[in-house]
């Protein structure tokens, strides 16, 4: 069977996709003038100097560019974004190998706490996953309905990770474990209903 | 320095074709595995996962391993047979102790089973693990004996270059903004090497802190550290030891490629400055590797971000602009070397970037481990590193004459460099498409079409690394016709001598 990938990417992947052709086109074209400038020049001094002569130019636009993209970039920042009371908070502990959901915030040991690989959610809520594991480091990766890892966190034992969602589509959410934790680490399924 | 003696040059020659020789050999296996892991990952064989996850750890500590080695051999050759004497003794001595401690990994790996990944985060190889302690313990030793080697060399090259150049500080280029002037010109490579391989110091003895405690939890299990300590301790030691691997290549591609070009290229002052600057930006980018544990203080996650960008500067605006000026209209003939290592610069510039693009929190969220990780940091090594390796074999390898002769090396090049960034395309088009690293095979996600991609791109990338074999073999035909003709004297005369 031939599968042909789709174009689905998030917003995130869109940017990161968007400047790294851009990237690879500049090195390319670098590449490209530098095989063809094959001529030499007697005068080598002048050649450098030109060079040196574009690297100032780029110096400025480099400078710049950084100093937007950190403006931009900063603006969306996965931490401590309580944009009001979370509708409703989770407690997730991960473990070799599975995933233990339930509503509320639970006081119990992570061992001891008790919990679904399965959870029903409602949309268009603030959710707050606050996320810790209770053997080694695990990751908490929600992917949507229709493949797309659309918020993570780590699962760090002795840690409480607090990850804040909202879904905007109904759909059957899977978790993925996106920190090798052992053997069937790429068996580690979660599931959350949103309804 | 005063002149080596033919017998002393000799001595050298003899060193690092040893070393040049184990790397040729140590790689391709190394890739064997990979290409394996990809086969696993496309379906077509079935290696059971702890298997699969017994070959990543190997490949990843491997390759990390040896290329960090044979750069700092690059090094310790050119330095040694031009800036300051060093004791081949010492270099021998660091030779055994990597072959130890490689072949000790190996044992660790395939035969007791260790396979905790190449950053064994802890308390992974203490929790549910399918190997025995032993083998944690084994591999542990293994990393110790080559950090120990490491360590030795460094402190050995970095004293004797600080003697001969009149105090450390003057390995770091401070002279240069001093008032009085320079009395003795900095060669690149010798500032290079103390600025790549100082921050390496501190990262190995991080390390070397770091595997003592693990050892001392084999003996005593009761023992609990803080895992994000532990953390931080083992990205800053892994992410320094790659971050370096890279700045030592950029060392002997200043060194050799005037001499191809007819240009020299000198320390300045805005020279110096970058490589100072890198110097601390090697020192915190690694905060980047934990963006996604919210528990890290913010401050950190800014720093990480701020810094990984900053990093861009210097390398690119001094370093790859440098090396553009020694190119452009150079009436260069594309000989194996400077090939070598424009694509290295090349390669070192496309990963560089895919690493900012992820070193940016925002993106970051939906890229963390997925294999968009593994796509630029094998940009970076396998299509920049690697590379500027081939290019400095070559260089030892062949004379001037040869290389400008030779076909063989540069068709082997260029099919190494299209297939290399093709397989390397299948790991960026997966982190798009979410495709999450480390995963043996993707048939456990539920998500079907997920499930096809991962599938789908192993698949392709399964043919690209065939192809990469056919650039390995022409490569190696190349050098290796070369290595054998001298055999006898072991005696390498470097291309421009
Ligand atoms: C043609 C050459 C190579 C091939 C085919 C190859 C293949 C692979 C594959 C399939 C993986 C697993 C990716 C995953 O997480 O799903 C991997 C991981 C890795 N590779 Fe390579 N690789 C190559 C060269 C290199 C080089 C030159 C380095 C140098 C440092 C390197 C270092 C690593 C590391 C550190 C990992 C991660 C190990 C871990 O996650 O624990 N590889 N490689
Ligand atoms: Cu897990």
């Amino acid at each position: 069977m031939i599968y042909f990938p789709t174009l689905l990417f998030s917003i995130q992947a869109y940017s990161a996709t968007t400047a790294f052709i851009a990237g690879t086109l500049i090195v390319a074209t670098v590449l490209f003038i530098i095989f063809t400038s094959s001529k030499g020049s007697d005068d080598k001094l002048a050649e450098k100097h030109k060079v040196y002569h574009v690297r100032d130019r780029y110096f400025l636009i480099l400078t710049l560019a950084i100093i937007v993209g950190l403006i931009i970039s900063l603006r969306f920042l996965p931490y401590e974004q309580y944009q009001g009371k979370p509708a409703e908070e989770v407690t997730v502990v991960a473990m070799q190998w599975a995933w233990k959901m339930a509503p509320g915030i639970s006081n119990a040991t992570p061992e001891a706490f008790t919990g679904e690989s399965e959870i029903t959610l409602p949309a268009n809520k603030l959710i707050r996953f606050v996320v810790t594991s209770q053997d080694v480091n695990h990751g908490f990766g929600i992917y949507s309905p229709e493949g797309l890892l659309i918020a993570q966190t780590q699962a760090m034992p002795q840690y409480k990770n607090e990850l804040e969602h909202k879904f905007t589509e109904p759909g059957d959410y899977h978790i993925l474990c996106m920190e090798y934790c052992g053997m069937p680490h790429a068996y580690m399924i979660g599931t959350i209903h949103v309804k | 320095m005063t002149e080596l003696s033919p017998a002393e040059k000799k001595k050298e020659r003899k060193l690092i074709v040893i070393w040049s020789v184990t790397f040729l050999v140590l790689f391709p296996f190394l890739v064997v595995l990979g290409y394996m892991m990809r086969l696993n990952q496309a379906e077509r064989i079935h290696l059971g996962m702890d298997t699969f996850y017994t070959l990543l750890t190997l490949h990843g500590l491997g390759m990390a391993g040896i290329l960090f080695s044979i750069s700092f051999a690059a090094l310790w050759y050119l330095i040694a047979t031009r800036y300051a004497r060093l004791k081949t003794g010492i270099g021998y001595f660091v030779y055994a102790l990597i072959v130890i401690g490689f072949s000790l990994l190996a044992f660790a790996t395939l035969v007791g089973k260790f396979g905790a990944g190449w950053y064994v985060l802890y308390p992974l190889p203490f929790k549910g693990t399918f190997w025995a302690p032993w083998a944690t313990g084994l591999a542990c030793a293994s990393l110790l004996t080559m950090g120990v080697a490491w360590l030795v060399g460094i402190i050995h090259v970095v004293s004797n270059l600080a003697r001969e150049y009149g105090g450390f500080t003057n390995l770091l280029g401070w002279q240069y903004f001093k008032k009085g002037g320079v009395k003795r010109e900095l060669p690149p490579v010798v500032m290079i090497t103390t600025i790549s391989t100082v921050p390496g110091v501190i990262a190995f003895l991080t390390g070397a802190v770091m595997l003592v405690m693990y050892v001392l939890q084999i003996f005593e299990p009761t023992l609990n550290y803080d895992p994000l300590l532990m953390k931080n301790m083992v990205m800053f030691f892994g992410h320094t030891l790659v971050n370096i691997t890279l700045y030592c290549c950029t060392g002997w591609v200043y060194c050799l490629l005037p001499e191809f070009t007819g240009r020299p290229w000198k320390s300045d002052k805005i020279v110096v400055l970058s490589w100072n600057a890198t110097f601390i930006f090697i020192l915190f980018a690694y905060f980047h590797h934990l963006y996604m544990d919210f528990a890290q203080p913010v401050a950190l996650q800014y720093a990480g971000q701020f810094i990984s960008y900053l990093s861009a500067v210097p390398a690119t605006a001094v370093t790859l602009f440098g090396l553009l000026a020694q190119l452009y209209h150079s009436k260069i003939k594309w000989s194996a070397v400077p090939l070598s290592f424009l694509a290295g610069g090349a390669g070192w510039a496309i990963g560089g970037f895919a690493a900012v693009v992820d070193s940016t929190i925002a993106v970051n969220t939906v890229l963390h481990n997925t294999t968009w990780v593994p796509a630029h940091f094998h940009t970076y090594m396998l299509m920049g590193v690697v590379f500027f390796i081939f290019g400095f074999i070559f260089y030892i390898s062949h004379t001037k004459e040869e290389l400008d002769k030779d076909i063989l090396g540069r068709v082997g090049l260029w099919i190494f460099a299209i297939s290399g960034h093709s397989f390397i395309a299948t790991f960026y088009r997966g982190g798009l498409r979410s495709i999450p690293r480390r995963y043996s095979d993707y048939s456990g996600i539920p998500i079907e079409h997920v499930h096809q991609t991962g599938m789908f791109l192993a698949f392709m990338a399964v043919i690209f690394i065939t192809i990469i074999f056919v650039a390995l073999v022409i490569i190696y035909t190349a050098l290796f016709k070369k290595f054998a003709k001298r055999r006898h004297a072991l005696v390498m005369e470097p291309a421009a001598a």
